[in-house]
């Protein structure tokens, strides 16, 4: 009984070493696509993470009206921003703290002194930064804090902060698909290398129709066998992955040209995106040789 | 045991193989068929064997109506019948003993009973000592003997030979005829191989089938030389 279990398992093993050329082979053909999926995979995958980031610090700036600036009117301002599907973060700043933001962006003395006597008529608002989960909603929320009774202006960067916006939308949805037609493109080619490596086997799998295997018993080696050859044609990927990517995020101190484009750090990131692969691996060699033989199966009754 | 009524065969290329043929063979009979290239020899086989399905009439065999199998129960059929093929038909990648344990795998036999019974018939053989051999390190004679240990090995009650000496020299065609005798004998296995070695036809006098251009011409009871056309 548990001999039969292991069967397809020990029969498998045998398989891919027996056929070793040919193992090799189709091997090499995963190893190859999963290189491209594995550069795609980081491309988009930290291309999404600039996006995102980018997206996020987009804030909103909520000025609040002179005559609302008490304590508790202010905490009623905070709880209706914060009531709006959409908003992330609040974050507050007083007219003070404005001030002295404002008077620290003059570097020479002179101006400095010339604006120091405003801070007693302190002409700034108490103001709210909102930061949004998504940024297709900037306007509308940008638009929602305005109703609010107290709030004097809300300012959002407006068509250019919108257009930054689904620009990096396009970006990111573009690279998904090209990472996903490119990963259809790459099963097709494994498909392809392990239907030749069965196709030298049909005669095998007639000879054993003939001597009254069943075809359950013949498909499940090659299956297994078809999931050895990916887990084989990933070690490769997996490896120059895992390594690749920790040498490339030391090397660039984690980020790329500016603070803005931070790369993911590798933990646990690479980690993911190593099993995504030997994952990817397996299974393609799993369905590939399941459509491989099965088509084979058919060939002589 | 095997029944064919009128069973004709054409294929789907239009070529007429077999017309009208009606067939008995009982029990632990040993039966010849003979015939020229293109006679329908091989068609025969393919019908009793399920590879083909005839355009007409029905072969029966061990009480299965072979031509009204499903794809999948084909193989189930198979294991009630022993075929031995003139290209042999071992498993390239597989040693000699796993050749033969293999047929007895396909029907779950314990392995203990497996490695008893692939020895047993590598013995009856005469192949003991190449049980680890792949096939391509063998001899034809060899090769052929491998292949007649796994189509006996789960004792099936019918055995078909095509033109199991074809590939071979006279003396090893003795050493396999000697062999299919023996299995007939001991086991009352049903016998039924297709040749056109007409020496070992008078040699080995036994029923004998005559097939011409897809007809049965001639059914001897006694054997014994045929005269036709090659």
């Amino acid at each position: 009984m548990i001999s039969r279990i292991f069967r397809p398992f020990k029969e498998g093993f045998r398989g891919v070493f027996r056929h070793g050329a040919m193992s090799l082979s189709a091997a090499t053909a995963v190893t190859i696509t999963l290189f491209i999926i594995s550069i795609f995979m980081l491309f988009t995958m930290n291309v999404r993470q600039f996006t995102q980031g980018i997206e996020q610090s987009v804030p909103i700036s909520v000025q609040i009206d002179y005559d609302h600036e008490s304590a508790e009117q202010e905490g009623a301002i905070e709880l209706a921003i914060s009531e709006i599907p959409g908003v992330a973060e609040i974050k507050y700043y007083s007219k003070a703290e404005e001030f002295q933001y404002f008077l620290d962006a003059f570097t020479d003395e002179r101006t400095r002194a010339a604006m120091e006597p405003f801070e007693n008529d302190n002409p700034m608002h108490d103001s709210y930064y909102v930061e949004v989960s998504d940024g297709t909603q900037l306007e509308s929320i940008a638009n929602q804090i305005s109703q609010i009774p107290g709030v004097f202006k809300v300012n959002f960067g407006g068509a250019s902060a919108t257009n930054l916006i689904s620009m990096l939308r396009t970006i990111r949805f573009g690279g998904g698909i090209l990472a996903l037609a490119l990963s259809i493109l790459a099963i097709f080619l494994i498909q392809n290398t392990i239907k030749l490596t069965i196709l030298a086997r049909a005669d095998e799998i007639a000879i054993m129709r003939n001597v009254g295997a069943t075809n359950g018993f013949i498909r499940s080696p090659f299956l297994i066998e078809g999931i050895l050859i990916g887990a084989l044609g990933a070690v490769l990927p997996v490896a120059g992955t895992y390594y690749g990517y920790r040498y490339l995020y030391n090397f660039t101190d984690g980020y790329i040209i500016s603070q803005m484009f931070t790369l993911l750090h590798p933990v646990p990131f690479v980690k993911y995106v190593c099993l995504a692969l030997l994952g990817i691996g397996m299974l393609v060699g799993l369905i590939g040789s399941f459509f491989s033989v099965t088509r084979y199966l058919r060939w002589r009754r | 045991m095997i029944e064919c009524t009128h069973v004709f065969k054409k294929y789907k290329n239009g070529v007429n193989a077999l017309y009208d043929i009606n067939l008995k063979v009982d029990q632990g009979e040993f039966v010849y068929i003979i015939g020229p290239t293109g006679s329908g020899k091989s068609t025969l086989i393919k019908l009793l064997d399920g590879e083909e399905i005839p355009t007409k009439g029905t072969v029966n065999v061990v009480g299965i109506n072979v031509g009204k199998l499903r794809h999948s129960k084909v193989p189930i059929y198979r294991r009630n019948i022993g075929v031995v093929f003139q290209d042999f038909r071992l498993l390239p990648s597989k040693t000699v003993f796993e050749n033969i344990s293999y047929a007895l795998e396909v029907i779950n036999m314990r392995k203990d009973l497996i490695r008893r019974r692939t020895r047993e018939v590598m013995n009856l053989v005469g192949l003991d000592e190449k049980g680890s051999s792949f096939p391509r390190e063998l001899s034809g004679g060899q090769q052929q003997r491998a292949a007649i240990a796994r189509a006996i090995a789960n004792r099936p009650k019918v055995l078909i030979a095509d033109e199991p000496t074809g590939n071979l020299d006279p003396g090893m065609s003795d050493e396999v005829m000697a062999l299919l005798e023996k299995i007939n004998r001991e086991y009352g296995t049903t016998i039924l191989m297709v040749t056109h070695d007409l020496t070992m036809v008078n040699k080995h006098r036994k029923r004998t089938i005559v097939l011409e251009h897809g007809h049965i011409v001639a059914d001897l009871a006694e054997g014994g030389y045929v005269r036709h056309d090659q």
